[in-house]
């Protein structure tokens, strides 16, 4: 055999080595929502999405979880947005590269990969006991926006960094001080990119059950949380809490939860995906 | 006008001048010889020097295109061609200023028979005429009128290769009259310069206009 | 040699990037309203000496000057220069186009924007002046709306130009204008600063030396950080004092 002929042979094996590999991914993922959707979809219908939950899963709905989910995300957006744009662009334009921004720059990567379990903890310390908001909404958004905090810092600069060195010579050329470049110019033009992290990092934070639960979300709550003062539930716990239950029909409910659960990921991933899309579109530089 | 269009315009136009003065110390060369003028001879003499630095002046100028324009193709030609006119008008400068030096020593004018026996006056108008279409030819990039000016250099040949014989003959009939007759050779010799110096003037003219002409005579060719 | 007006000048200027001396004694003086033509191989400091005149190297960190800058006299260095002024009256153009991803009516118009300039009717006239300034605004005078970004890269670079002109300086800076261009594009770059240094005071940057020949009225020319000659643009051309020079300008360095 030639070595041509054995390259040749290697590189095939790993094409169907891959094609494999590939498809391991996705078929879970069919299986997984398949056996979802068979299960759940029957149990989808308006009563079930604007039922307060109930002892008797025929009548239980997720109209208090999927509330209070669209509140967490809106609060957890609100609080995590500013911040942490401003954080990012704080490191990405104005901190001089000095050992103490190396320092900060390492730990806000680290924070990223933190167990969420362990934000819950420190929220359940920081705004539960410290601040002695309680379980309330604001304290869970508050715990989110924590734990998103750096995916939307991370997300930010490499949005910032792609923006072209020569715009900010431009700016800078015709007089712009600092922070009219980065106003008219630098967020502007890596916009898409920063609300395409920002709608990830909440689409990851939609999921999220653990620290919600640490803080103390899983009491059942039987009204739709009016101010962020009010005790809530949202839906991963509410589907928790139901697979947990002993009866069949609470696992069906459950698999209805999971669907519009699903659902508000996916949505939100598509925004993403289209925001992206459009800003490449846009911008060529 | 792009830059380099306003640089050559500056350069063919201080061509042009100093083909002016050269003309001027043509024309009154020819009044100072024929009247034995010598205030006005001298005027020619000083004028020289005048001439002389705008070949200075035109040499530095077409240096100083070639470092800064790089110039090719036309262009190319152009500057070449300017900056060997100006070597030739130089020439015709320094020419009349010799004619000017003999018209000084004349002590009275020619003997009208001598000038009437070799024809001097008509070479000296067929000089100027030639001297001044080649200027039009530059000025409107005509080459045809160029040719014809090589063609009409025969005349001029002709009057000079017959003056020997001719002043040869007038002199032997007065031998009082001889450093007269040699001058008049000399200047009929300086005028059938003049027309060798125009020729190759015209010879520039066609060189920087006729490249395209030149294409065209081969196609002929290559269709016959 | 002699300068009748000088507009820029540099005395015994250095400048360091942290322990690299990339500028070692500068003196130097421009003349207003003429073309000066900053020449020398890559890395001899010309970009940085450009980008000292309108202080674009304070972003860089470490980098450092000692010695004077003077504009109009003025030293430029001093803490009560403030540093968004210098800029309005000393532009600069840089050799990649990099217009803005806006609108070419808001590119133009950005200089005036972040000054504060609000009265559409300013901003309308100065748009139309500038681009007619910068041989832009026949092809562009129908599409003031559409994307900088759609214009070739030949009229991205006049609309950087007329960018920097709608703020009205005196002095242009230009970082290789014409090096990312096709030779028509540069060609009509060159045209361009022929008729503006009428009335502005450019200095260019050009690896270019048929370039700077063409455009410029002194020639300065770098070495290793070192202000090798400066002259008249013609006498550096056709005959430099310095084998240095005459090595580079006829393409036999090194």
């Amino acid at each position: 055999m030639t070595n041509s002929e054995k390259n040749r042979r290697k590189d095939k094996a790993f094409q169907v080595f891959g094609i494999f590999c590939t498809f391991i991914g996705l078929v879970v993922l069919a299986i997984f929502l398949i056996d979802i959707v068979i299960e759940g979809i029957g149990r989808i219908d308006w009563d079930f999405l604007t039922s307060l939950p109930s002892r008797r899963a025929a009548r239980a709905g997720i109209l208090t979880a999927w509330a209070g989910t669209i509140w967490i995300l809106v609060l957890s957006a609100l609080i995590a947005f500013p911040l942490g744009i401003a954080a990012g662009v704080y490191l990405e334009e104005y901190a001089k590269k000095t050992k103490l921004s190396n320092f900060l720059e390492i730990n806000i990567a680290n924070l990223a990969g933190v167990p969420s379990i362990i934000y819950g903890l420190l929220g359940l310390e920081l705004f539960v006991r410290i601040m002695n908001l309680g379980g309330i909404l604001l304290a869970g958004a508050l715990t989110l926006s924590l734990l998103i905090l750096p995916i939307i810092i991370v997300t930010t600069r490499e949005a910032i960094k792609a923006v072209p060195r020569t715009i900010r010579d431009g700016s800078f050329a015709l007089g712009a001080s600092k922070w009219q470049t980065v106003w008219y110019q630098v967020l502007p033009a890596s916009f898409g990119g920063i609300l395409t992290g920002v709608i990830l990092a909440l689409s990851r934070a939609v999921g999220e059950a653990a620290p919600l639960i640490v803080i103390g979300a899983l009491a059942y709550v039987p009204f739709v949380p009016s101010s962020p003062m009010d005790e809530f539930t949202v839906l991963p716990i509410q589907i928790f809490n139901w697979t947990s239950r002993p009866q069949a029909a609470f696992l069906t409910n459950a698999a209805a939860a999971i669907i519009i659960l699903l659902l508000i990921t996916f949505l939100l991933n598509g925004i993403a995906v289209y925001l992206r899309h459009r800003q490449q579109k846009k911008i060529k530089w | 006008m792009p830059h380099i269009d306003v640089e050559l315009e500056r350069l063919r136009e201080k061509l042009l001048e100093m083909w002016d003065l050269v003309e001027h110390q043509l024309t009154s060369g020819r009044e100072a010889v024929m009247n034995a003028d010598h205030e006005l001879s001298q005027r020619i003499i000083k004028l020289e020097r005048k001439v002389n630095s705008f070949d200075l002046k035109i040499d530095r100028m077409c240096e100083n295109f070639f470092a800064l324009f790089t110039p090719v193709a036309v262009d190319l030609r152009t500057v070449l061609a300017i900056l060997k006119i100006n070597t030739n008008l130089e020439r015709i400068g320094d020419t009349a200023e010799g004619m000017a030096r003999f018209a000084c020593k004349l002590d009275r004018p020619f003997d009208p028979e001598l000038v009437e026996l070799t024809n001097v006056m008509v070479m000296y108008d067929e000089a100027l005429v030639m001297f001044n279409e080649c200027r039009t030819a530059f000025k409107s990039e005509d080459p045809k009128l160029a040719k014809q000016i090589i063609k009409r250099d025969k005349a001029l040949n002709k009057i000079y290769r017959k003056s020997d014989v001719v002043i040869g003959k007038y002199l032997q009939n007065n031998p009082d009259r001889i450093p007269e007759g040699l001058a008049l050779l000399s200047i009929i010799k300086k005028l059938e310069r003049v027309g060798d110096q125009v020729t190759n003037m015209a010879e520039e003219i066609i060189f920087y206009r006729e490249a395209k002409v030149v294409k065209h005579r081969k196609k002929k060719k290559k269709k016959e | 040699m002699n300068i009748k007006h000088s507009k820029l000048e540099a005395i015994n200027l250095d400048a360091y990037y942290g322990d690299f001396h990339a500028l070692k004694s500068i003196n130097i003086a421009m003349e207003e309203k003429a073309v000066t033509a900053f020449i020398g191989p890559s890395g001899c400091g010309k970009s940085t000496f450009l980008r000292t005149f309108n202080r674009m190297n304070d972003y860089i960190d470490g980098f450092r000057i000692e010695g004077q800058i003077l504009l109009d006299g003025r030293d430029i260095y001093t803490d009560d220069v403030r540093v968004d002024e210098l800029r309005k009256e000393v532009g600069m153009v840089f050799q990649k186009p990099n217009p803005f991803p806006k609108t070419i009516y808001e590119n133009v118009v950005y200089g005036l924007r972040i000054q504060g300039i609000k009265d559409k009717k300013i901003l309308q006239e100065t748009c139309e002046k500038s681009l007619q300034q910068a041989a832009l605004w026949n092809e562009v005078k129908d599409k003031l709306d559409k994307s900088a970004l759609a214009l070739s890269g030949g009229q991205q670079q006049r609309l950087c130009i007329a960018r920097a002109l709608a703020i009205q300086p005196s002095v242009i800076l230009m970082d290789e204008p014409a090096s990312a261009l096709d030779p028509i594009s540069t060609a009509k770059i060159e045209d361009l600063i022929y008729e503006l240094k009428k009335d502005y005071t450019i200095v260019i940057v050009t690896h270019n030396m048929q370039q700077a020949g063409r455009v410029s009225d002194h020639t300065a020319f770098f070495y290793m950080g070192e202000l090798v000659e400066y002259a008249k643009t013609k006498t550096m051309f056709t005959s430099p004092k310095d084998t240095r020079t005459q090595n580079y300008i006829t393409g036999r360095f090194g």
